[in-house]
């Protein structure tokens, strides 16, 4: 387990141009990552790059898709940016032995019909080049430069690690609507908002779906005190359910279906879930909501005994200061995200001297980062009137 | 039966919460609710609210003496020099780690570590948190070195799951903590249980 946990890949560093709302970014990732700015200031769209390499890779995706989910090369490109500037994103792969095992970078832009259109595409391996488009192929037939390397298996051969890491990705931010009433997202597979979350479950092998519940129950109970045991099963037309069995003054106790499920329930079915599902990079929006602070508080130090046991790298945007008050965060852990005239930067905590000092004197991380965070003209909402 | 005692507390963080839930039970007493848990600078601010509240119901305070004090009485009688008939202000001499560090054998155990290593007079310590940190990384388990060893460049004293590990034995009544065993090493543990029991037998 050891030797599989040091050796698992993670992103280890990125860096971006023009990518949505950053110019510019060079930053190193560790295994665990909070993300923290004002709203609106890109920590959705940080997750995103992640999601978009995904998205490459995935089934029914491909470069040319991935580009068109996002309205476009023009929507994506930074708004700071000059008109032309090409888009890129290039990502470091490796573990804590190794950091630099591979580097993928895409550069993209797009033709006069505005389709995307790759500009570089290029991978190195233990600091060699193994790819360097576009090449002498790619000058004779400039249409392939519509496709990248990476979505084709026949091209991806000498990087196929990378391919498989990024397609291990996974996203989640559950809406508990959407998991009660899954007819909303009819027909979405792997939908990060929930809507075919039961599908998930049902999916999975039933001995692995229940030996996870047995894991999940315990720490659900945190905050659903009652709760005894879960389970999942199919109505008449197939549809799954899940319910909860929980403890009660009738000796059988009573069970409660999802619908009856709170949201703090289901966020937080969902939370567990993910972290036992995969063990690819982990990005998840917002866990604290609908949780009750005493439990956010704890999320941190679980996902720190999550990531020892499995070794996945789990990202995270935040707005608690709950959350951000565990004593554990390291301050190469928390990224701030702070929008300027030139797009959002994005720096570790550890390098402002101001965060490191208040530390040093005693505070958290939530104290010494929040307020640097705070939006701009936050005082402005008290002089809404209507 | 007999209706247990209810008692309120308030303590620095999520440990020492632990800690006290765990000493409450332990005399057959309940636990309305913990406040603070939002470091020592906050705890003392709201010292006179929770102080106003034990004119009411029992209450129990726990800070750590740090270095704010050669002992704890000085440090009593500065930060509360009126306290209600229902206060209880235990110090922990110098961190609640200490009363953890007191129950050698089984804290030896829980971090695989040799027990020689274990100080025994953990209240003569200067940074039993730090001393937890140097034990922790002769540990035989993975688990306990990553946890509780700070990662070079986190810029921390103490590793990403330090808290949670050390909730796992304060909360392990067949194989962790002992306080009772601990309060034989730690005579600010000892007067805080003292205190406890006759509060709950009164």
């Amino acid at each position: 387990m050891a030797k599989v946990k040091s050796k698992m890949l993670r992103f280890t560093h990125v860096k971006l141009e023009n990518w949505r709302n950053f110019a510019q970014v060079d930053v190193d990732l560790q295994r665990r990552i909070f993300l923290i700015g004002p709203n609106a200031s890109g920590k959705s769209n940080f997750l995103d790059v992640f999601r978009f390499l995904q998205d490459i890779v995935s089934v029914g995706g491909g470069f040319p898709e991935a580009v068109r989910r996002r309205g476009g090369v023009s929507a994506l490109r930074c708004l700071a940016a000059r008109r032309h500037s090409d888009v890129m994103i290039h990502v470091f792969i490796g573990n804590d032995e190794n950091p630099r095992r591979w580097q993928y970078e895409l550069r993209f832009n797009q033709d006069n019909l505005r389709r995307p259109i790759v500009k570089r595409e290029w991978v190195a391996k233990d600091g060699s080049v193994i790819l360097d488009r576009p090449d002498h192929n790619d000058e004779a037939d400039p249409k392939r430069l519509t496709q990248t390397y990476l979505e084709q298996v026949y091209a991806n051969q000498r990087f196929r690690e990378v391919a498989d890491f990024f397609l291990s990705i996974r996203y989640l931010h559950i809406v508990p609507q959407l998991v009660r009433d899954p007819d909303r997202s009819v027909g979405r597979k792997q939908d990060p908002y929930g809507g075919d979350f039961l599908e998930q479950m049902a999916g999975t092998q039933e001995r692995t779906r229940k030996s996870r519940f047995k894991r999940i129950v315990p720490a659900l109970r945190v905050a659903v005190p009652q709760l005894k045991e879960l389970e999942l099963w199919r109505d008449e037309r197939g549809t799954p359910h899940l319910r909860g069995k929980y403890e009660h003054w009738r000796p059988q106790g009573a069970w409660q279906t999802e619908d009856q499920f709170s949201d703090g329930t289901l966020r937080l079915l969902g939370l567990l879930w993910s972290a036992l599902d995969g063990t690819g990079p982990l990005l998840l929006e917002e866990p604290e909501l609908s949780l009750h602070p005493e439990v956010v508080r704890l999320i941190p130090q679980m996902f720190a005994r999550i990531q020892q046991h499995s070794g996945r790298q789990i990202l995270i945007s935040t707005h608690s200061s709950d959350l951000l008050r565990d004593e554990g965060i390291g301050l190469d852990e928390a990224l701030l995200l702070q929008p300027g005239p030139e797009g959002t930067s994005v720096s570790p905590a550890n390098s402002f001297t101001e965060i490191k000092a208040l530390l040093e004197s005693g505070l958290s991380l939530a104290e010494a980062a929040m307020p640097m965070t705070r939006p701009r003209d936050a005082e402005q909402l008290v002089l809404f009137s209507g | 039966m007999k209706n247990s005692v209810i008692i309120s507390g308030a303590v620095e963080g999520v440990l020492d919460e632990g800690v006290l839930r765990r000493l409450i039970r332990d005399l057959g007493a309940e636990v309305r609710a913990v406040y603070g848990k939002n470091g020592k600078p906050f705890l003392l601010n709201k010292l006179d609210a929770y102080n106003h509240a034990a004119h009411y119901s029992p209450w129990i305070v726990i800070i750590d003496l740090d270095h704010d004090a050669e002992c704890a009485p000085p440090f009593v009688r500065s930060r509360l020099p009126d306290p209600a008939p229902n206060m209880n202000f235990r110090v922990a001499v110098r961190e609640i780690e200490a009363w953890l560090l007191a129950d050698r054998e089984r804290f030896a155990r829980f971090l695989s570590v040799s027990l020689s290593r274990v100080p025994r007079n953990p209240e003569a310590l200067d940074s039993p948190k730090g001393t937890i940190v140097e034990l922790a990384r002769h540990s035989r388990r993975r688990e306990i070195r990553e946890g509780m060893v700070p990662r070079p460049g986190s810029g921390l004293k103490i590793g990403p799951s330090y808290t949670s590990l050390l909730l796992e034995f304060v909360k392990d009544t067949e194989r962790g903590w002992r306080p009772t065993i601990a309060a034989q090493s730690s005579d600010s543990l000892n007067r805080c249980i003292r205190r406890l029991a006759e509060v709950v037998n009164a």
